[in-house]
């Protein structure tokens, strides 16, 4: 059933199922690399994680749809989240969505007619202390003016990155940060999923 | 029957009561009399506590706090609140949370007037709501499966019916999804509720979320009646509730009762009652003159067969069949046969059952109680999901809830094989084979006969398919009875087939399982009945093989149809062509009746009284509620016309004297009483105990081979749930679901046959087929498994010469 | 006051703390080769004991209390990390995570040896892909360098560790919905008893600890549980990192011992109000606490026990400020709105409680508020934790429902009046941005 998959990643299934002491542990990471193959969770991809884990598909709707991360609708090449919640909202987070709605011309939880960008709202991101923060398929970029977002997103459009850096949208478009970063980062995101090696998610120098 | 528990005293709204420890308090409470409110909590399911309904307060050392009384065991001295203001409030603020999105259809809900939502919300409501909000909307009942509709907007997330699909039935295909506001209760998209027990979550579900096609808007509760019986659509006999409305069955419900079905059901048992309206229902008389039936009077149908049986030799005639019936009719039909005709050759097998006297008497016999308490189950018999559902039901919550072992036997996976220790697929014929290495303990069955060496154990013994030698499960139940605390329980399918046995309907037995060849028995049967036909009577084969042969000349079917169950209908139907009279007690025209010369029609579902006895021995009452379709009868009155028309007055003249008739000839009936089964001790059917004395049964290795066989494949044909019977096919509500039939091949075999999934294939047995191919890779390479008496495999037959021949399109 | 036990390394070392070369070059994992060497497992756990540590977590439970549930006879037993981070204001996990994760590491390592786990697994939300990375480099290089394995330095003592990614649920960071959702089902909190400790991961005795807690370790067992317990007030002992949110000069995450007073939190350590306007109120411990205010509060102690006194709770040690700017309904609202959001939907009063109560916001803040509106908010918050009070009274399996009511009964306690001129529609002096 996965034999449509690449190589690596049916490798990276066969891996990810011996990894705990139940396979059905392996459901939520099998889920990202599921997302991978199709673009988002797809039926199909549920599917198969179902048929990999020895769950009904039912199973693996339920579990998937727990979680706000997993897409079960196709979403933009870059999913743009913006973080409204509480320490966000203080610092003007709904003034960056509105920007950012603004200058996509959708509004929160649709897709651009390109497929490019998706924007939606999330809660709390984990940058309270550089707030407002956004992330570009959660690589983070904290301490967003709205005019900032406005050329972030331009710069989505007009550069379309192949791997999203967070060290280089902040760079180009962040303020306050919730702590020093430190080193740069190595490696960035390769599509609207958390970037993890494991997963096969995440791309850059490695 | 559950062991003695310590108990305790609590203090609940200031008295103090003895319960039982460990208990849930909400139990507890309810049995001292005052009722929580509920909805997640269902004393079948693993209490989880999620509703919020049950809140009480209970004093602890850091002060009084609200617990959910589901999950909340008794202990000593616990000080309980279920009427304080704190609770009240608690109580009414869940139920207010519950109504907020909710919406106001009672008038139109089929759950309307026995909901517990609805009632709550009239005892304690604030009556007026204070949400002013827009309320949840999904779109209106939605088809979950051929049988079930799922209204989102109802539904109060309770969990009962996801629950039961993973915990008891292990078939998780309803789901919660969705998070928080959103969860709702799910489906996968095509991939429908199709479980053999969905029914069971319409019961179970407290609202009117799930409702059922076959009884939507077919009555309102305040208009239903009810009675409790038992189904007989196999020999488990669970405990049902027959409701009815204006005459007409419209829902069967199942009946908690712990020594049989926790008041689960098959969905064929809940589903089923509509044969009972259908228009092709038989309802009077009917005699065949010039190859045509004609209708006729009871009088003239009477006559007539009075007539021809008496006309003939009697040990000419013989009668097949039984197992439909009660107790009482099987009596009866035994009592007339061997003691007005005077044939010994009658058999409520169908060449398709086991050895008689062992399945009647074989002991130790087990419960299927016993598997609550057994540390190993060994099932080599039918695969119990499609053959005895409800058992399935039970076996599955051993080896889950329970953490028995289970070792499982078959040719190919079954529906247990996923909660089980060990499974072993082999091919048809080589039974005994495995049996004399499991017994060694040899190579791979060494882990297996050790598992099976933890008692207590339960075996489960029955032939897993009909071309599987039935001395194999005698064997097997041979070197069960070896093994720590064993108790055997057989195993068969067909509805009152043990009860038909053990009313001696079956040349090997007498009335009450006295063996035909003890002579004390027989001669205290015959100071009842008069003097008994000398000689050993002939089983169903021996009986069609006579009457091909001419040794026999007259039939009598008892709800019967050998054409489609006998293993080799072509004998079968060769029989009946040549008999010189057939009579035959049937609902509807099937196959054999077809070849009859009078056909009686007899009452089904609701319309009979009299008691039935399961695969454990247990015998328990069958109800009325409703009367007889047309002209029909119930079997033992019919009989009771025809002997005196033949001569002989027999004196019970109701079904109630028949049934203290029994009490008094048969003598392991000697304790069943009526009243005591109907509303006494007896509520949940009073096990028959065993024959006394040392173990019946030595192991001894059997060396035969299958029936069929042919260069190195043979056949194996087995039933399933949903197969093309004389009653599925006649309920609407489920005849759809049974499946279109097809042959499975191992796909090895499929490559050497040059096939692959969806071919068709030719398959000769005793008939031949046409069928598609499915890949099966369960299955042992060189078997071929084709469902049984489905209408595409009907003709096909169980012995012969397996043929196959892979069908080539023409243009290739 | 300025002890520093965590952030040390990489406030020193900004440009490679997350390394292995770095964290050996400063003395790490030199705790653990001694521990295998010279400590028993009893030894180790007597040290976390005695340290007196509270679990930074949320709930300060004591960690050698929790450690001591464990029952003694069963095996395997597991070691979940809580890195799941997702109450609103907090982001400490985070940076322990990315810029110092081989001191988790050795954390995890220490602990699993006194609790004989031989596999541990670190729950990272979803959101944290870089926090992940960062751990899960620090993993690779702990097994190559033989830290991690089987036979760790020679001792015997094997241990795995697996990071797994959440997917966006903040009630994952509840641990029996952890273990949920680390067991691949919904992330559905469980019913307590049983505790993990007793019956955790796959019915297996667990302990579910915080990142920061378990960051603690290797100081504690290097320099004595004493001499930790000895930072601090006794029952608040050690530091903390606390993150500081809002309408603030210098937020940030900041390791601070207990007994500062607020004053200092607030306008010391955090550089005061943004723009120097007025300090309205402060959520003292993450969003599920309730609200201080100045007059109240400013210059009370910050310790577990004293903020617990005043009815609410350190939490996750995440401080939100709010100035007199702030639109108490808007925050309210934003407060509840992500209660509702994250709930699980199990329990009915938190499902519909909840969505009922941000609704209700929402209508005041749209201009639709009705006066009854103030009565119903408060029953309504009443029907999901009785009485109001602090710790919440539960009618839930897990306190996100109750913890809902706080910003609802802190808005009430201290500005009933802003609500009330709000719903009534008279002019009112705060400028925050409200939105539907
Ligand atoms: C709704 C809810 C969310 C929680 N989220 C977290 C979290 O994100 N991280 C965390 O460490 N603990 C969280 N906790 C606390 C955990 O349940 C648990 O107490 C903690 O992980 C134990 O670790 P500790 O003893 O080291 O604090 C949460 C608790 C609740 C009720
Ligand atoms: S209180 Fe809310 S989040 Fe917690 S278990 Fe209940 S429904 Fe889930
Ligand atoms: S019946 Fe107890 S919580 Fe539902």
């Amino acid at each position: 059933m996965i034999n449509h998959w690449s190589s690596e990643n049916q490798e990276r299934a066969k891996e990810l199922l011996e990894q705990y002491p139940e396979k059905r542990s392996a459901v939520m990471p099998l889920l990202y690399v599921a997302a991978l193959e199709h673009g988002y969770v797809s039926e199909d991809a549920m599917r198969e994680v179902a048929g990999l884990t020895g769950l009904t598909s039912a199973q693996v709707q339920s579990v998937a749809s727990f979680y706000t991360m997993y897409k079960r609708e196709p979403v933009g090449k870059y999913l743009v989240s913006v973080c409204t919640s509480i320490s966000c909202y203080l610092r003007g987070a709904d003034a960056v969505l509105e920007a950012i709605e603004d200058e996509t011309g959708i509004l929160d939880g649709e897709t651009t007619p390109d497929g490019k960008i998706s924007v939606e709202h999330v809660e709390c991101s984990g940058a309270c202390g550089g707030a407002p923060a956004v992330s570009v398929n959660w690589e983070l970029v904290e301490g967003l003016a709205p005019d900032k977002a406005r050329d972030l997103i331009k710069w989505l459009r007009d550069a379309e990155p192949s791997v999203i850096f967070g060290d280089e949208m902040q760079m180009l478009f962040g303020g306050q940060q919730s702590f020093d970063w430190g080193p740069k980062e190595i490696e960035g995101a390769i599509a609207a999923l958390p970037a993890f090696d494991p997963y096969g998610t995440a791309g850059g120098e490695k | 029957m559950a062991e003695e528990r310590a108990t305790v005293t609590i203090n609940l709204d200031g008295v103090d009561i003895q319960v039982e420890s460990g208990q849930a308090l909400i139990d507890a409470a309810e049995l001292a009399g005052t009722y929580i409110p509920r909805f997640c909590y269902h004393p079948r399911l693993k209490p989880v506590g999620l509703c919020r309904a049950c809140l009480v307060e209970v004093e602890g050392p850091r002060g009084t706090a609200l617990v959910p009384s589901c999950t909340t065991p008794v202990g000593e001295g616990m000080i309980v609140h279920t009427q304080s203001e704190t609770v009240k409030k608690a109580q009414e603020g869940v139920l207010e949370f519950l109504l907020i999105n909710h919406p106001l259809d009672c008038p139109v809900c089929d759950k309307g007037g026995e909901c517990p939502l609805q009632d709550q919300a009239y005892a304690f409501g604030a009556g007026e709501t204070r949400f002013v909000e827009e309320k949840r909307h999904y779109e209106k009942p939605i088809e979950i499966s051929d049988l079930i509709l799922l209204d989102r907007e109802r539904c109060i997330l309770c969990g009962r019916c996801t629950r039961f699909s993973d915990e008891v039935s292990g078939d998780p295909l309803i789901e919660f999804k969705d998070r928080g506001n959103y969860v709702q209760v799910m489906t996968f998209p095509d991939e429908p509720f199709a479980s053999y027990f969905s029914g069971n979550t319409v019961q179970i579900c407290p609202v009117g979320a799930l409702t059922a096609k076959p009884y939507r808007f077919k009555a309102r509760p305040w208009d239903i009646d009810g009675v409790e019986s038992v189904s007989l659509v196999d020999a488990v006999h669970s405990k049902i509730s027959v409701q009815t409305s204006h005459n007409e069955i419209v829902r069967i419900y199942g009946i908690d009762n712990d020594a049989t079905n926790h008041g689960w059901l098959s969905d064929k048992d809940r589903f089923i009652f509509n044969y009972g309206q259908s228009e092709d229902r038989l309802t009077t008389p009917l005699i065949k003159e010039d190859g045509e039936f004609k209708e006729a009077t009871w009088a003239e149908a009477i006559t007539l067969v009075s007539e021809r049986l008496g006309s003939f030799d009697a040990d000419k005639v013989a009668g097949i069949g039984g197992a439909r019936s009660t107790n009482e009719d099987a009596y009866v039909f035994s009592k007339f046969l061997r003691s007005v005709v005077g044939t010994p050759h009658l058999d409520a097998q169908i060449g398709d059952g086991l050895n008689a006297a062992f399945a009647a008497a074989v002991t130790p016999r087990a419960e299927i109680n016993d598997l609550e308490t057994v540390k190993t189950i060994l099932l080599w018999g039918p695969d119990l999901k499609e053959e005895l559902p409800v058992l399935y039901l039970r076996v599955r919550r051993a080896a889950t809830e329970l953490g028995a072992n289970l070792v499982i036997f078959h040719p190919r996976r079954t529906g247990l094989d996923g909660v089980a220790t060990h499974t072993f697929q082999y091919k048809p014929g080589t039974g005994p084979d495995v049996l004399r290495k499991l017994v060694a303990g040899d190579g791979e069955y060494a882990e297996a006969r050790r598992t099976l060496g933890e008692g207590p154990v339960l075996a489960l013994v029955g032939r897993t398919g009909l071309t599987e030698d039935p001395d194999l499960a005698e064997a097997v139940a041979a070197f069960a009875l070896d093994l720590p605390d064993a108790r055997i329980m057989p195993l068969m399918r067909r509805g009152n087939v043990f009860g038909a046995l053990d009313m001696g309907v079956t040349p090997a037995l007498l009335p009450g399982r006295v063996a035909i060849d003890d002579e004390a028995g027989r001669t205290a049967l015959e100071e009842h009945w008069g003097p008994l036909p000398d000689g050993a009577g002939l089983d169903t084969t021996g009986i069609l093989e006579g009457l091909a042969s001419g040794q026999l000349s007259a039939l009598v079917l008892n709800g019967a149809d050998p054409i489609r169950d006998y293993p080799t209908p072509s004998t079968a139907a060769a029989a009946l062509d040549v008999a010189e009279f057939v009579v035959s007690f049937e609902m509807f025209m099937s196959d054999s009746a077809a070849y009859a010369d009078v056909i009686f029609p007899v009452v089904g579902l609701g319309e009979v009284e009299g008691t039935a006895t399961n695969l454990e021995g247990r015998v328990q009452k069958v109800n009325r509620i409703v009367l007889p379709a047309g002209m029909s009868r119930p079997v033992w009155s019919i009989l009771n016309d025809l002997a005196a028309t033949m001569g002989t007055e027999f004196d019970a003249a109701s079904v109630e004297a028949v049934g203290a008739e029994i009490t008094s000839v048969a003598p392991a009936y000697g304790g069943v009483a009526w009243d005591r089964l109907s509303w006494g001790d007896d509520k949940e059917g009073l096990v028959l105990p065993g024959p006394d004395g040392t173990q019946p049964l030595e192991y001894t290795p059997i060396d035969r081979s299958v029936p069929v066989a042919s260069g190195h494949r043979v056949l194996h044909t087995a039933r399933v749930l949903y197969d093309d019977g004389v009653m599925m096919r006649h309920s609407p509500g489920i005849s759809g679901l049974a499946s279109r039939g097809a042959a499975y091949l191992h796909p090895r075999d499929a490559s050497v046959l040059a096939v692959t999934e969806g071919d068709e294939i030719d398959i000769t047995v005793d008939g031949e087929v046409r069928l598609p191919v499915v890949i099966d890779p369960s299955l042992v390479e060189g078997t071929v498994y084709v469902p049984f008496n489905l209408a595409a495999t009907a003709g096909l037959g169980a012995v012969g010469t397996l043929r196959i021949d892979a069908v080539r399109g023409g243009d290739d | 006051m300025t002890q520093k036990i965590l952030l040390s390394r990489m406030e020193a070392h900004p440009s490679d703390s997350q390394t292995l070369a770095r964290y050996v070059d400063t003395g790490g994992y030199a705790t653990l080769r001694k521990a295998l060497k010279s400590m028993t497992p009893e030894e180790v756990t007597a040290e976390v004991k005695a340290s007196n540590i509270r679990g930074r977590g949320g709930a300060s439970f004591p960690t050698g209390v929790k450690w001591g549930f464990l029952p003694p006879d069963i095996r395997p037993r597991y070691l979940v990390v809580n890195g799941d981070e997702s109450e609103p204001g907090t982001f400490k996990d985070r940076m322990l995570l990315e810029r110092d994760p081989h001191q988790l590491l050795e954390g995890i390592i220490l602990s699993a040896y006194a609790l004989d786990v031989h596999e541990s697994f670190v729950y990272i939300r979803g959101e944290y892909p870089k926090p992940a990375r960062r751990l899960q480099r620090a993993i690779d290089e702990a097994y190559e360098a033989g830290y991690l394995g089987g036979n760790i330095l020679g001792s015997g003592f094997d241990l795995d560790v697996v990071v797994h990614l959440g997917a966006g649920a903040y009630i994952c960071g509840e641990e029996t919905a952890l273990l949920s959702s680390l067991e691949g089902r919904r992330g559905e909190p469980r019913l307590k008893p049983p505790f993990p400790a007793v019956e955790g991961l796959y019915s297996k005795p667990t302990i579910v600890n915080n990142v920061e807690t378990i960051s603690n370790v290797p100081w504690i067992v290097e320099n004595g549980g004493a001499k930790y317990a000895a930072i601090g007030p006794e029952t608040s002992s050690g530091t903390r990192v606390m993150s500081l949110s809002g309408h603030l000069k210098k937020p940030g995450d900041y390791e601070v011992v207990a007994g500062i007073t607020w004053r200092e939190l607030i306008y010391e350590v955090g550089g005061g109000i943004l723009d120097d306007r007025e300090l309205k109120a402060w959520v003292p411990g993450g969003a599920s606490a309730p609200w201080f205010v100045p007059a109240e509060h400013l210059d009370t102690p910050v310790t577990i026990d004293d903020i617990a006194k005043q009815g609410s709770m350190i939490g996750s040690g995440a401080v939100i400020v709010m100035d007199d700017s702030t639109n108490v309904v808007g925050a309210a609202h934003r407060l509840v709105r992500f209660f509702s959001h994250e709930s699980c939907g199990q329990c009915t009063p938190c499902r519909e409680g909840t969505t009922w109560l941000e609704r209700i916001l929402l209508r005041i803040l749209d201009g639709y508020g009705r006066p009854e509106d103030i009565g119903l908010l408060l029953d309504v918050s009443d029907n999901i934790s009785p009485g109001l009070t602090w710790p919440p009274a539960m009618t839930t399996i897990c306190p996100l429902g109750p913890s809902s009511t706080a910003p609802v009964v802190s808005m009430m306690k201290y500005f009933r009046d802003e609500v009330e001129a709000m719903i009534s529609g008279a002019p009112i002096s705060i400028g925050g941005v409200s939105r539907g």
